[in-house]
């Protein structure tokens, strides 16, 4: 209730306005989104060309598409707030928090997801344990997919709302008949080249902030000192050194829960196993273009804090009222009031109009807009390829011609796009809806990585064993969030240290903590089923499991072919990043 | 090889980078220019830099670059 009367508080003003120049920008990128969607619907006519973009990308699209499919505007804008937040701590959520998973999938699981030639992670799921855990991951990320693009939807319009003044029904409905239009016209292909384009544009709109932000602040060393000035403490510009112990550093959270519970975990879930992402892998031309992907989106991800959270430093640092020259002080959106009118989440748009004027400030929307469609695209995409070919296709007619199949892909996207819209104005009328979607799409992830890497690295996995701990991880998951977010406060308290294990943990905790258990949950119900039930013959498990496989060679000729020597060296450089900011 | 956009097309996906960012360029060059050469800089913190100007100017050189570069040539669709 807080939470809606904040939003609440928030329509009724607005940031800034858009002069001729910013709207003729605007007005290019739409333009030339339309464009594309009419232009490649003629290469879209079979269900691998609207699906999987006609697997024929090449390493480089595929990996900034892969990397571009994450980099939403609600991601954007959300992680800078919580650099204000947390500080630096924030970017474990883009370092330990996701380049070793994507190394990982790059290496070692990529080979099977693209020699199994499966079309979904539901996919390779039913050719690996049957059709119970396909069925059961597929309605799951169809359902959560669907009403993820409808919280998007509402956030682009909102966020338009506070910048801008626009009206909220008219960001809506513009936004999700343009994304509707382009990827009905052009399926997964339309979406990567929207999300390559997505990704120069956020740079484009961006990169500007840091560079002179970094410049006012007198460089890194002068904004660090400045921080601990504002903020009376080193908890926030150190990455690790205050990881000893819960009440060390802002976020409420140990090393254990940033290592095993978001980098072991949630990390590995979401970038492995969240078809979102590895649909836009699947596209790549050959195996060793799947594999290099990977590798090249962590290289390009480990950049993404120079735009992202490094704002939300700036603002700790050199945020000041311009009239008055005091810091400006932003606080948690349940509490904007008029002596604090700005929440943590509004910290992007805050150094935008501070640095960029007209010109820069169209093409800084522009990249906001940019990224809130291409959100939208990306989970509409998904939704209608694992809506036609792991429900429709799988359940409900089975045998059709391939253009029935492209055609359901079209019309499931329009479809998709209403039901987001219909989330849009239910999240609109209830904000804490918004709030308790994006907790709903953590339930799956964890135990879905749990079975997935089971069943690629271990031979004994059974059919039951798989169906049964996919359930017993998200039902267990479903559970402990009940635990912690219903009752009097004493009681979320108490739920919450015995979840994180200790009393001084914060919300954020939970999160990784309740991955870590369901995760675990997820494991052990599949070995100890697996061991009472029979397993499949070996033979049936040749390009599935690992040591059931004989995987063929990438192609790589030297050694600067090599996904793997890539690997290392984005390692190399993940290791040294951690190190400097230690 | 149009890279990206299917097999029976000509433009690459680069090419669309190009352009794109060309554009940008076109319009942020010279209204930078005419913001700092007419004495109409924003009130933005640093504005005595000239940030649309020289952000202009880059966008500009780059989003070239990939134009000319991925540029459709004669013969393209017929090779992919």
């Amino acid at each position: 209730m807080q939470s809606l009367a904040a939003m609440l508080f928030l329509q009724n003003r607005q940031l800034t306005h858009l002069s001729p120049v910013d709207i003729i920008i605007l007005l290019l990128y739409f333009a030339v989104v339309v464009f594309i969607g009419f232009y490649v619907k003629g290469s879209t006519n079979t269900s691998e060309e609207f699906f999987l973009a006609g697997r024929e990308m090449t390493a480089w699209i595929a990996g900034l598409s892969f990397v571009s499919a994450n980099l939403g505007s609600l991601e954007l804008m959300g992680w800078a707030g919580s650099a204000y937040q947390y500080g630096i701590l924030a970017t474990h959520w883009y370092w330990i928090g996701a380049i070793p998973a994507m190394l990982f999938l790059g290496i070692v699981m990529m080979p099977f997801y693209y020699i199994s030639k499966t079309h979904s992670v539901p996919g390779y799921l039913q050719l690996r344990f049957g059709e119970g855990a396909r069925g059961l991951a597929a309605i799951s990320f169809g359902f959560m997919t669907i009403l993820m693009s409808g919280v998007n939807m509402y956030a682009m319009a909102l966020v338009m709302k506070v910048i801008l003044g626009w009206d909220i029904n008219f960001s809506i409905w513009v936004g999700a008949a343009t994304v509707a239009l382009y990827v009905m016209l052009g399926g997964l292909r339309s979406a990567i080249i929207n999300e390559v384009l997505q990704f120069v544009l956020i740079w484009a709109g961006a990169a500007l902030i840091p560079i002179l932000g970094l410049i006012e602040a007198g460089g890194w060393t002068n904004l660090k000192a400045q921080i601990v000035h504002n903020a009376g403490s080193t908890g926030y510009v150190h990455l690790w050194s205050t990881l000893g112990h819960f009440k060390d550093n802002p976020m409420g959270i140990n090393w254990v829960g940033i290592v095993f519970g978001l980098g072991a975990i949630i990390s590995f879930g979401y970038w492995t196993t969240d078809f979102l992402v590895v649909q836009r892998v699947l596209s790549a031309h050959n195996l060793r273009a799947a594999k290099m992907a990977p590798v090249l989106g962590a290289a390009f991800k480990m950049a993404v804090p120079l735009i992202v959270i490094v704002p939300g430093l700036l603002a700790l640092g050199v945020l000041r009222d311009p009239h008055t020259g005091q810091l400006i002080h932003l606080v948690g959106e349940n509490q904007v009031n008029a002596a604090h009118p700005y929440s943590y989440n509004e910290v992007l748009p805050l150094m935008l109009i501070r640095y960029c004027g007209p010109g820069l400030l169209g093409l800084g929307i522009t990249a906001l807009v940019a990224g809130f469609m291409s959100g939208m695209a990306g989970n509409v995409s998904a939704f209608s390829t694992v809506w036609t070919y792991d429900i429709y296709g799988a359940y409900m007619n089975k045998r059709a011609p391939d253009k029935h199949y492209v055609l359901m892909g079209r019309w499931s996207t329009v479809i998709g796009m209403l039901i987001s819209i219909g989330t849009a104005y239910l999240v609109m009328n209830a904000a804490s809806i918004m709030d308790y979607v994006q907790a709903l799409f953590s339930f799956f992830i964890a135990p879905l990585f749990g079975t997935v890497i089971l069943g690629m690295l271990w031979k004994r996995a059974t059919n039951w064993g798989g169906f049964l701990g996919l359930l017993a991880g998200t039902v267990s998951s479903v559970s402990m969030w009940v635990y912690t977010n219903f009752g009097t406060a004493e009681h979320k308290a108490a739920a919450l240290a015995k979840i994180a294990l200790s009393r001084d943990a914060q919300p954020m905790a939970n999160d990784m903590f309740r991955a870590l258990w369901s995760w675990l949950i997820c494991v052990a119900v599949t070995i100890a089923v697996s061991y009472m039930t029979t397993p499949r013959p070996e033979s049936e498990l040749n390009g599935l499991v690992y040591g059931a496989t004989v995987i063929p060679h990438d192609g790589a000729t030297s050694i600067w072919q090599k996904p793997a020597f890539w690997a290392c060296v984005v390692a190399a450089v993940f290791v040294a990043l951690n190190i400097i900011f230690w | 090889m149009a890279q990206g956009t299917g097999r029976g097309e000509s433009l690459s996906i680069w090419f669309f980078v190009g352009i794109m960012t060309l554009s940008y360029g076109i319009v942020l060059f010279p209204y930078g220019a005419w913001e700092w050469f007419s004495g109409h800089e924003p009130a933005t913190v640093l504005h005595q830099l000239h940030p649309t100007f020289w952000w202009g100017l880059l966008l500009l050189l780059f989003g070239a670059f990939y134009t000319i570069r991925y540029r459709p040539r004669s013969g393209d669709k017929d090779i992919a």
